[in-house]
């Protein structure tokens, strides 16, 4: 069976058709189970309930009410039948999150006696195995198996590290997902003859491009992307006049863009050609995210910052990973001339982080964009942008 | 006749015993008839909103 632990809803309201897109997918994808966190609130309670609607998509969250009625906002668990095998998944909430736009309006029960009363009735109903979509973190959610017997396998979300092997905790398999889709756990229960758990164990897998795609998914990606990119696009425009207003004063500290560096800096320019870091601004071009917010940041320079990358239209002169992403704005440059700014990792992992770039090892990679190495070697090595496509990764050797 | 009847039983007998392997062997086919005994979950968590990697 196929489930989501929920979080899956974007984290800036520009990005809200992401949401019902999502739940399109999952509900082509065939998904049994999808858990709810306050993300999935963030645009309001009567949002997520039409979309629940519309794509009849099997939201769970079994301490999640309304104030008024005290109806669940969501159906408080399913039971699916997996061959002869009764499973019933039920989700939680964090009572110690702010519920946004809905705070007002619902409220979330205390974890630990929702979720004594659900096993209660979901092994009522015949469920032999059951699996808790927990959105409660790390430590309370594994406080919360110590302290209750009966959930068979746990999906732990809400900013919980990836990690390739889960645990057991007690009875329970924990599963400890990763985020942005760039993971998938694959929990297996050992059942007996009367299809109750015996054992269980667990293991994330990263999903990178040997993973194959469901064509008809990878054809609604592509065509959800191409057009939100443009919608993107045309927002970002009515942004300008507003940039424009706020346009940073001559004598403050700004970003200046490689060509103000290389009139004087030809060698380490012509080197830094040889990189894929001069090819950043493409890669994004050639997925179509090139309008998107959470992606430009570390392909230009400055995103937003003074003198930096503000829209689309600044592309010629500051797109790409440039000499002042890694020794700071030119005007600066009085100051690290006399005392040089040294290359660390931390100037690096601001983007090459741990969601972006898993496998980032500073020592092996900076060599390799060194103003000395002329070979080439990180444009040879980029992955082909055309392969990226929903639940990838993002890989650790390509242009940023 | 006595050969008849001793045919008779005998072939009875021999039906008898027929029957008998039969319906066991049936029995063995029908009792354990291969239960599932794996349950395999497969979870995502924390998309946030993504649907592909940035490039």
């Amino acid at each position: 069976m196929l489930v989501d632990g929920g979080g899956f809803f974007p984290e800036d309201d520009l990005h809200q058709d992401v949401a019902w897109f999502l739940m399109d997918s999952m509900k082509l994808l065939g998904t049994d189970a999808v858990g709810v966190s306050e993300k999935e609130l963030r645009f309001g309670a009567s949002y997520l309930r039409a979309q629940i609607k519309r794509t009849d998509l099997p939201l769970v969250c079994a301490n999640l009410y309304f104030k008024g009625s005290k109806r669940p906002v969501v159906a408080p668990y399913v039971i699916k039948q997996v061959g002869t095998v009764k499973v019933g998944v039920f989700g939680l909430i964090s009572d110690k999150v702010p519920l946004g736009l809905s705070q007002d309006s619902l409220y979330v029960e205390e974890p630990t006696a929702a979720t004594r009363r659900t096993i209660a009735e979901l092994r009522k109903k015949g469920a032999t195995v059951v699996v808790l979509l927990s959105q409660l973190g790390k430590v309370e959610s594994e406080d919360l198996v110590s302290a209750i017997d009966g959930v068979d396998a746990l999906v732990i979300g809400h900013g919980v590290p990836m990690m390739q092997k889960g645990r057991m905790i007690k009875k329970t398999v924990a599963c400890y997902g990763g985020e942005q889709g760039q993971y998938l756990g694959r929990t297996v229960l050992s059942l007996d003859r009367t299809r109750h758990v015996t054992t269980g164990d667990n293991e994330t897998f990263i999903l990178g491009p040997e993973v194959g795609e469901k064509p008809e998914v990878l054809k609604l990606v592509k065509t959800f992307e191409d057009s939100f990119n443009e919608k993107l696009r045309k927002a970002e425009k009515e942004q300008i006049a507003k940039v424009e207003a706020s346009k940073t004063p001559e004598n403050a500290d700004h970003f200046v863009g490689a060509e103000v560096c290389i009139r004087c800096h030809q060698d380490e320019g012509d080197q830094w050609k040889t990189t894929s870091h001069s090819l950043a601004w493409q890669t994004l071009v050639t997925v179509k995210k090139d309008a998107t917010p959470d992606c430009i940041p570390c392909h230009v320079v400055g995103y937003k910052a003074a003198g930096g990358f503000q829209t689309g239209s600044d592309a010629a002169k500051l797109a790409n990973v440039q000499c002042e992403n890694c020794h700071g704005m030119g005007t600066q440059h009085d100051a690290f001339a006399t005392a040089p700014r040294r290359i660390t990792e931390q100037t690096c992992v601001t983007c090459h982080h741990g969601e972006n770039d898993p496998e980032f090892n500073f020592a092996v990679k900076l060599p390799k964009i060194a103003h000395g190495n002329t070979s080439g070697e990180t444009i040879k090595h980029m992955k082909n942008p055309a392969n990226s496509s929903m639940m990838q990764g993002h890989s650790s050797s390509t242009s940023n | 006749m006595k050969s008849l009847v001793t045919r008779f039983l005998t072939g009875t007998l021999v039906a008898i015993v027929a029957w008998l392997v039969l319906a066991g062997a049936a029995a063995v086919r029908k009792d354990p008839i291969k239960e599932p005994d794996k349950l395999v979950i497969l979870s995502t968590v924390d998309v946030k909103g993504k649907t592909s990697p940035c490039g």
